[in-house]
């Protein structure tokens, strides 16, 4: 618990949390392009590099496109990358992005939830996450302040690490998070430097050096390619085991845990839960201890990572409870129902025979207020009781 | 017969051994083939090619774990050469080292799809080296129109028929483009004037440490434009000696030339060699020569109003 | 657990060079074959120089194709500027001890 005795308390938005994590894990090669909401986070890394607080070569590109595939070949000659993106901007990297993670790149990117196009918004959603799932990425979910900072700080570590070498991308609810001010802990630079020193005990990844053989990116020819997925496919799920050692590593070093893939708050004599990632997670966690004071049985499991997704972990906490309620801030196109609740249901049947309920619910910036998450938790415990229930429920267009 | 006293000089550009395989899977007589062997020589070994799918990725890359050259590569997609050797660039810059690279691709990718971030990284001044070979349509994939097909030729996208008689428009005149973003280097080379190629190939070496070096090298293609395999460097020459593709190069906006011819021959010298242009009535002559004109009085003016001395 | 044939130590897609180069036998693509006339040779060096596969090899006298790699495209007789080099058909090297 060292490590809490240094540093300092600020107060700082999301987007500058992002920017002071990123800072202090001294990337070499940061690529800005600016969008909203996550336009502060590069402002601020652009002003630390200014002030000589961050010595990085900064690339101001024309992009988004070339913003990933700048920290992606820069990462693959050995450098330490970062950038951030959103909604559209996500959109414009996808096919860097999926070079990102087939190459096995080590790129952390802040990512700040915003509706993903097909209806123009700027405001909160997590459509561009969940619309790149299956690029291969990790993704890694905030629900405040403190942990965009500390998880820019695990993606590093996890991204880096020798038995993952994947992209991480950290995301947070933008608006909601991004431009909310709340009291930060900032580790100082020599204890992020330690957390991170590990990796550089580890077998060094193959880099692109030259005058040497290596050539990075051939083409995979029948089981050359099937290999390479394989072992891309392996390396998600060693992920997930990795995230929770992170976790741990981190609580001894800075005094603060999270749980690991997902945190489970008064789950265990919890009779209905609901699941739910990001900043909405706050709220339904302040309306459960309300309606537990009155006598009921609810709990949270927030979900901190959700790709790879964290079926182990979730079937465990969710085994035996009597209704289980999932938020979902986007859609899953073809099913009519959320994506999170699509994936967990395709565990159902290890997880019980407790209803499941959909709950899609704060697009657009629509807020998840603490009557939506009562009426949640309302229709749970009625379909616990064994009445019939509504399988997805949009929420806000409810009356 | 009396035997030449020593091998022309440009031989003595040539410093590396040929890193590329005996046998490459390029079609007879494909000047890409020439220049990627040359240019490899003449830069040397501690080069990183960053290469995109084209008809040079079926060499640049790799196969599996093997691979058709001993050089570091880099492959990317079209939409990311220009932004991949950017970074790439900037990381050695970060660390100290001084390394060349050279991002190597087609007209396809640099007048289109790559044109935004090659764009980007020539106003940001990256330093690497690109170098475009302009076959004058996206061959790999089967001679479709790209933008800088010449007005009138026949592409597989731009076929002649009742409807339409080939590409319609005029295309980008690339190099200028780039030599338009004020670049410390751009050049315009081809595989008949090798001395000219390998000069370029140094300067760009050099230049590319104050910015981007850009070279646009024009490079025939027997298969897609339709002519005899053994014709790719004759053709070449015609080109220049047409004033159809000028040689000049150009630093920082200041202009000259680096092949001056004092009668040009006439258009038709090199197109009745091309089948591309076999289907040109006078009047589809006369728009590409006056295209060509103006694109040679464009340079004249330059090298007239900024020269580089 | 899934056993896999491994084919690679990789994790990401690298190819590495120390591995036997990939090559292509492409002398089996010749419909013509270079041949030189010794005579009128003077070693001035523009076949190898132009020669798209870079295959002639130098003889000190003159340039020989290797035949392994040459590809039949005809530039180095073309460019010849003392006509040294005919393009002969491949056929008329064919032994009848071959078939």
């Amino acid at each position: 618990m060292r490590a809490m005795n240094k540093g300092e308390i600020r107060t700082l938005t999301g987007n500058a949390a992002a920017a002071y994590g990123t800072m202090l894990c001294r990337p070499d090669v940061v690529a800005l392009y600016p969008i909203t909401p996550q336009s502060e986070v590069i402002e601020q890394l652009a002003d630390f590099h200014a002030r000589g607080l961050l010595d990085a070569e900064m690339v101001e590109v024309e992009g988004e496109n070339s913003a990933i595939n700048v920290v992606t070949s820069a990462a693959m000659t050995g450098g330490r990358v970062f950038t951030a993106t959103s909604s559209w901007g996500l959109a414009f990297m996808y096919d860097g992005m999926l070079q990102a993670a087939g190459f096995r790149a080590p790129v952390v990117m802040v990512n700040v939830n915003r509706e993903m196009p097909g209806i123009l918004a700027v405001s909160s959603g997590q459509q561009d996450m969940t619309s790149t799932r299956d690029s291969g990425w990790i993704q890694v979910v905030a629900e405040g302040c403190q942990e965009i900072l500390d998880l820019v700080i695990m993606a590093y570590r996890l991204a880096e690490d020798h038995e993952i070498q994947l992209p991480v991308m950290v995301n947070y609810d933008g608006f909601y998070l991004s431009y909310l001010s709340e009291g930060v802990h900032l580790p100082s630079r020599e204890d992020v430097t330690a957390f991170l020193a590990p990796l550089k005990e580890q077998p060094p990844r193959p880099m692109l050096v030259p005058g040497e053989p290596l050539g990075c990116g051939t083409h995979g020819i029948l089981e050359g390619f099937v290999e390479l997925r394989y072992k891309h496919s392996a390396a998600l799920e060693r992920a997930k085991a990795k995230f929770d050692e992170i976790d741990a590593l981190f609580q001894e070093a800075f005094g603060r845990s999270y749980g690991g893939q997902i945190e489970e708050y008064c789950t265990a004599d919890a009779e209905i839960v609901l699941v739910v990632s990001g900043s909405a997670a706050g709220t339904a966690k302040a309306v459960a201890d309300s309606v537990n004071e009155q006598g009921a049985k609810v709990g949270v499991v927030k979900l901190r990572i959700f790709r790879p997704f964290p079926r182990e972990r979730l079937i465990q906490a969710l085994k035996g409870k009597k209704a289980i309620g999932i938020i979902d801030r986007s859609v899953c196109f073809g099913w009519g129902c959320g994506p999170l609740y699509m994936e967990l249901k395709s565990a159902s049947a290890k997880i019980g025979k407790a209803p499941m309920l959909n709950f899609i619910d704060g697009l657009a910036n629509t807020d998840i207020t603490k009557d939506h998450i009562k009426g949640m938790i309302e229709r749970a415990q009625r379909a616990a009781g064994g009445e019939p229930f509504q399988e997805v429920t949009w929420v806000s267009l409810e009356e | 017969m009396v035997k030449a006293k020593r091998l022309p000089r440009v031989f003595d550009y040539l410093t590396d051994e040929d890193p590329f395989s005996g046998g490459l899977t390029l079609c007879p007589g494909c000047p890409l083939e020439l220049l990627l062997r040359f240019t490899a020589r003449v830069l040397g070994r501690d080069i990183v090619f960053v290469g995109t799918p084209s008809c040079s990725a079926t060499v640049l890359y790799g196969q599996n774990r093997q691979s058709w050259h001993k050089l570091a590569y880099y492959s990317c997609l079209m939409t990311g050469v220009a932004s991949s050797a950017t970074g790439i660039a900037r990381y050695y810059r970060k660390i100290g080292k001084d390394i060349t690279v050279v991002a190597f691709t087609g007209d396809g990718c640099s007048a289109d799809i790559g044109f935004q971030p090659l764009s980007g990284a020539a106003e940001r001044n990256e330093n690497f080296i690109y170098i475009t070979y302009d076959n004058e349509g996206y061959m790999n994939t089967g001679i479709q129109k790209s933008s800088t097909t010449p007005v009138g030729a026949k592409t597989s996208t731009t076929p002649v028929g009742q409807n339409r008689r080939g590409n319609p428009n005029p295309g980008k005149n690339v190099p200028f483009l780039m030599a338009m973003h004020k670049i410390p280097y751009t050049a315009t080379a081809t595989l008949s004037h090798l001395d000219d190629l390998a000069k370029k190939l140094v300067k760009a070496k050099e230049k590319k440490n104050e910015g981007l070096a850009y070279i646009h090298v024009y490079s025939p293609c027997p298969t897609g434009w339709r002519f005899e395999s053994d014709m790719s460097i004759a053709i070449c020459r015609l080109a220049v000696q047409t004033n159809y593709f000028p040689l000049w190069e150009a630093e920082r906006g200041q202009f000259r030339f680096t092949r001056k011819t004092a009668k040009p021959k006439p258009l038709t010298d090199l197109l009745e060699l091309i089948g591309k242009f076999s289907h040109f009535t006078d009047e589809d002559l006369i728009v590409l020569e006056k295209e060509v004109e103006e694109r040679y009085q464009l340079i004249e003016g330059m090298v007239q109003a900024w020269p580089l001395e | 657990m899934v056993r896999i044939k491994i084919h690679t130590a990789y994790e990401g897609g690298w190819s590495d060079a120390t591995e036997p180069l990939l090559c292509l036998e492409t002398g089996f693509w010749r419909s013509e074959r270079p041949v030189l006339d010794t005579n009128r040779c003077t070693h001035c060096g523009l076949c190898a120089l132009y020669c798209p596969t870079q295959c002639m090899v130098d003889k000190e006298e003159y340039f020989l194709p290797n035949l392994d790699y040459c590809k039949g495209c005809g530039i180095c007789s073309r460019g010849c500027p003392q006509d040294a080099i005919a393009m002969l058909p491949e056929e008329s090297f064919f032994d009848e001890s071959d078939e």
